[in-house]
């Protein structure tokens, strides 16, 4: 084969590759639309005829709601039967509600480090990490509902709402904008009224309500309310420990102000996601707090004895160090809210 | 001359270790310090001092004094000005090791961590330099080496911690060089291995400076060389591994110390290694001070590599320019060739692309057909023309399809891009990344994440883009000067993307809880890919492409050096940077698209060359092939291995690759 020859047929079956690419890609684009819009209204049509058969008084009562989440609106209608959750944060919210979710992601670290409201059921289908759940299995679980967080499930949302309606909460309002508990009740609300259980929710939250009265009771009778603390969340980062000292906005601390304790730690400035990251010379300003810790590792103790700052502070000459347990999920719902208050005063209280 | 020098390294050693006393969450005055050191009291400013901050200034000390004698040690035995930890790859490897370690065995591990920094340390070397053709690799290759290993065995320790989520999540600052100490037990530790080790090269210092005049005067004066510079390398190396194992990976030190003291005209080791152990003290302990100086910012506390790493990138460009004045153009790198090698018995070309094309359809419809829900060939052909189901539709057109086009046309992207990168800086080695792409892509993204966070992630590829291309934009125009000298841009070029590495470190931590979709994003991931990011890649590829094939011969007579370029009628410097330009633009869209996808644009263009020789317009039709190919496999395994977990198909690749390293490593051993 000449040269010449040799380059003109390249030339052409590189350009018919392209050609045949861009053509496969362009036709793909219109008919994807169209058949998926068509696929989805026929799967929801027929999700929604199983339900006014299997349950028709309920469904009239339940009209369209729309639902409000960080990245829009979602109209629903009906009680959704499958619902897929990204972060372990809903899930806990739905099996206080008493759902078993579809999916869930990454549950056995869910197991480790959240202490769950009622036993999560074992069909429940793992659907692969929080930050990169796997598209294709929950697509297969066919849901009504999907649920993420926004820093992690934004920049997929479309592919999510695609196989069902997506909600996405973002639990760390930017300065200003909001308040970490209010989110956690308000999204608890939200996630209730979605899934048809805003009676229920009414009751968890009531609960909550108890459980926090309880708590002051306790406290007052022990003579431990009204008192100061600090609220860390410590690991071993190689050769020292680094603390994640829960700031005044933080959702753990406000747990805890609820029955009546006070946060003694103050950031230099706005900690988006409600904690600020640091050595043990932070500790200085607030060891005359009580000293509350959530944490999984048991070397943090062993090192922390061999540090000279720490032994010399107040709080731990004086023994008032009080662990909640490393499944004290302190970015959690309700339910944890509930474990972070009934924990906390039974360090506090020594019953 | 050389006592001046001490002198000064010592002053200002004390100085700046005084200083960094005083720097912390709390501000001490110079007088607390000088109380706290001579007469130490039971109250809380003295116990920060004697009891975190004095631990951490030493253990700074001795790290930096182990890395900058580490750093001048490997200088010397490979005769390599660029020779360092960092650039060696240790740094890398030892902190892959240690994340491995920590996931998987955690209580061995705290036990015996410098035996783990050690194997990741002294295997990665050894790869750096087996790829770089080993004693005979000329400065530029052992670097270059140096660099693919480390962003494959980086690309790996981000998917690992993005996998194990929970497990790694306080590595991060570790991992980025942190002096932090928690008591006096690291300095215990480290002390007798660096003091001993520091020691022994001293007796050898003699021996040492034979190395530089070559094997066969340090022969001829009766001195086993070989045995000598297994010593040097390997109390390099021990140095290094301890640091690291204490203070994690902290760059650069090893090529700033060493080099200035050199540039006082200091050369005999006796003189060379000590004043470079101090003055690899006073920079290391300058830029803790430094780190220590942002806790109460709004940044939080720095890691002191990220600072060095700052420092230190600037000073190699410098170090490139200058390099390369002395050398005029080009002859520190001796003389490079294009040429690869070819297996012996050439298919023919025709067979080839056939023979590629039938193995990424192949690849393309196991893909269809594999995932969660496996179809069968004929229901995938089926919902490919409309007629499957309506579950198999949203599967096949929603999902499989949009991210499987997305990985070919990604693929083939950067498969372009390296081979004309590799023409552009005639270097086989060469990759879109060694002109700071990836890293500038990374800084762009993360800055757009940061500093608008309340713009909607789509806006995500925009910032990649545009860092993508300032980053080019800076390495360019710092070698423009040089006439674009393929040996002054390739080492400005890694000195930009460290620096850009060490810029992502910073936002990172400053980041916070974003870790994670950082993490995927820097192991380059092809997950939940969809249409819009199939159109955004495709233009460039259908419009540049075409270009570079256009240019054609012209890019072929780029391999010969620039004065026979110039003798054929060529404007060198404008084909090279229309050349550059192209592959940077092609690698632009294609990482701001899936992040830091890293080695295709190095491993296809190189298989491809030894395939079919040199000629541009053949490597480049087959380099796409085999671009595709690689990442829409790696992206396939990615989401079958783990299934439901999915694996970024970064690693896939970076994985797929390793072996591929290996291959080299043996083919640079046998072309000497």
């Amino acid at each position: 084969m000449s040269y010449v020859v040799r380059k003109a047929s390249l030339f052409i079956v590189m350009s018919m590759l392209l050609v045949l690419v861009s053509a496969c890609g362009s036709s793909s684009k219109e008919t994807s639309t169209s058949e998926t819009n068509a696929a989805a209204s026929e799967t929801r049509a027929s999700t929604e005829t199983e339900k006014t058969d299997a349950s028709a008084a309920e469904a009239n009562t339940l009209e369209t709601r729309n639902i409000k989440h960080v990245l829009g609106e979602l109209p629903i209608t009906g009680v959704p039967n499958k619902i897929v959750v990204l972060e372990w944060t809903y899930a806990e919210d739905l099996l206080a509600l008493g759902i078993q979710p579809a999916g869930v992601a990454d549950i056995e670290n869910m197991k480790k480090n959240v202490a769950l409201p009622i036993e999560l059921s074992a069909d429940v289908q793992d659907v692969g990490t929080r930050q990169e759940p796997n598209l294709e299995t929950i697509a297969a679980l066919e849901p009504d509902l999907i649920i993420g967080v926004k820093f992690r499930h934004e920049a997929a949302y479309d592919q999510f709402n695609a196989i069902a309606p997506t909600l996405i909460f973002d639990p760390y309002p930017a300065e200003g904008q909001g308040d970490q508990y209010q989110e956690m009740v308000d999204t608890f609300k939200t996630i209730a009224d979605a899934a048809g259980k805003s009676a229920e929710a009414e009751a968890v939250l009531a609960d909550l309500q108890k459980s926090y009265d309880d708590a002051k009771s306790k406290l007052a009778a022990a003579g431990k309310d009204g008192r100061t603390f600090v609220l860390s969340m410590p690991w071993v980062d190689q050769n020292a420990v680094t603390f994640r000292l829960s700031t005044s906005n933080g959702l753990a601390s406000k747990v805890l102000e609820q029955i009546g304790l006070k946060n003694g730690y103050q950031s230099a400035q706005f900690e988006a996601y409600g904690f600020t990251t640091s050595g043990v010379e932070a500790l200085q300003s607030v060891q005359d707090a009580d000293y509350i810790n959530i944490t999984r590792e048991t070397e943090v103790a062993d090192m922390l004895g061999k540090n000279a700052v720490w032994t010399g502070l107040t709080f731990v000459k004086e023994n008032r160090l009080f662990a909640l347990g490393g499944d004290a999920w302190p970015y959690g719902g309700p339910h944890s809210a509930k474990i972070i208050v009934e924990r906390a005063v039974q360090a506090l209280t020594g019953q | 001359m050389p006592f001046v020098m001490l002198a000064g390294g010592i002053v200002l050693l004390v100085f700046l270790s005084f200083i960094s006393l005083t720097q912390g969450i709390a501000k001490l005055s110079p007088s607390t310090v000088m109380q706290a050191l001579f007469a130490p009291q039971d109250v809380p400013e003295h116990r920060f001092i004697n009891g975190v901050r004095l631990p951490r200034t030493v253990i700074g000390l001795l790290s930096g004094a182990a890395l900058a004698v580490a750093g001048a040690l490997m200088q010397s035995v490979t005769r390599n000005p660029l020779a360092s930890e960092t650039t060696l790859g240790i740094n890398a490897g030892a902190f892959l090791v240690v994340v491995v370690g920590t996931i998987f065995w955690p209580g061995l591990l705290h036990q015996y961590a410098f035996l783990f920094a050690i194997i990741g340390g002294v295997a990665a070397a050894l790869a750096v330099f087996g790829m770089g053709g080993g004693r005979k690799g000329t400065p530029v290759r052992i670097a270059l080496s140096g660099m693919i290993v480390t962003l494959v065995l980086s690309s790996i320790t981000s998917a690992l911690m993005m996998l194990f989520e929970q497990d790694t999540q306080g590595l991060f600052l570790w991992g980025s060089g942190s002096l932090n100490q928690n008591d006096w037990s690291g300095v215990h530790f480290a002390w007798p291995w660096i003091s001993c080790g520091l020691l022994a090269v001293l007796f050898a210092v003699r021996h040492l400076d034979l190395l530089a005049f070559g094997d066969e005067s340090a022969q001829s004066l009766g001195l086993n060389s070989s045995t000598i510079r297994m010593f040097a390398m390997g109390a390099g190396i021990v140095l290094a591994c301890v640091s690291v194992s204490i203070v994690g990976p902290i760059g650069f030190i090893g090529l700033l110390a060493p080099h200035i003291v050199k540039l006082s005209g200091m050369r005999r080791h006796i003189w060379l290694l000590p004043i470079s152990a101090v003055w690899g003290a006073a920079i290391l302990v300058g830029a803790d001070t430094i780190a220590r100086g942002f806790v109460n910012s709004a940044i939080g506390e720095l890691p002191a590599g990220a600072v060095t790493a700052f420092i230190g990138a600037p000073w190699i460009i410098w170090l490139a320019l200058k390099a390369s004045k002395h050398s005029a153009g080009g002859a520190i790198e001796g003389r490079t060739s294009m040429y690869v090698g070819t297996f012996s018995r050439r298919l023919p070309y025709w067979l080839l692309v056939l023979v590629s094309l039938i193995l990424l359809v192949a690849v393309c419809v196991t893909a269809l057909m594999s995932g969660t829900l496996r179809l069968s060939a004929s229901e995938v052909i089926q919902t490919l023309f409309g007629q499957g189901t309506a579950l198999h539709t949203k599967i096949i057109w929603d999902l499989r399809l949009p991210r499987l086009l997305t990985a070919a046309v990604v693929g083939i992207a950067l498969a372009a891009s390296g081979s004309l990168m590799q023409s552009a800086v005639r270097n086989p080695l060469a990759d879109p990344q060694i002109v700071g792409v990836s890293s500038g892509a990374g800084v762009g993204a993360m800055l757009l994440l940061i500093v608008f966070p309340q713009l909607p992630v789509g806006w995500v590829p925009v910032g990649a883009f545009i860092g993508g291309i300032a980053a080019a934009v800076i390495v360019y125009s710092a070698a423009w000067r040089r006439g674009l000298n393929p040996t002054v841009l390739t080492l400005v070029g890694i000195a930009v993307a460290a620096s850009g590495s060490a810029l992502i470190n910073i936002l990172v931590i400053y980041a916070k809880l974003t870790l994670a979709p950082a993490l995927a994003w820097l192991a380059g991931s092809t997950y939940a890919r969809s249409w819009p990011d199939f159109w955004r890649v495709l233009p460039f590829i259908v419009i540049l492409l075409p270009i570079g094939w256009w240019l054609g011969r012209r890019v072929d007579l780029l391999a010969f050096n620039d004065e026979s370029s110039k003798g054929l009628g060529l404007s060198v410097r404008w084909t090279r940077l229309l050349v550059a330009l192209l592959s940077v633009l092609l690698a632009s869209a294609a990482v701001a698209a899936v992040g830091a996808v890293g080695f295709i644009g190095l491993l296809a263009p190189h298989a491809a060359r030894m395939l079919v020789g040199s000629n541009h317009r053949r490597v480049l039709l087959l380099s796409c092939l085999l671009g595709a190919i690689l990442l829409v496999a790696g992206d396939w395994a990615g989401r079958m291995i783990l299934s439901p977990r999915e694996i970024p198909s970064g690693i896939m690749v970076a994985l797929i690759g390793a072996p591929y390293l290996v291959f080299l490593m043996v083919q640079a051993r046998s072309a000497k």
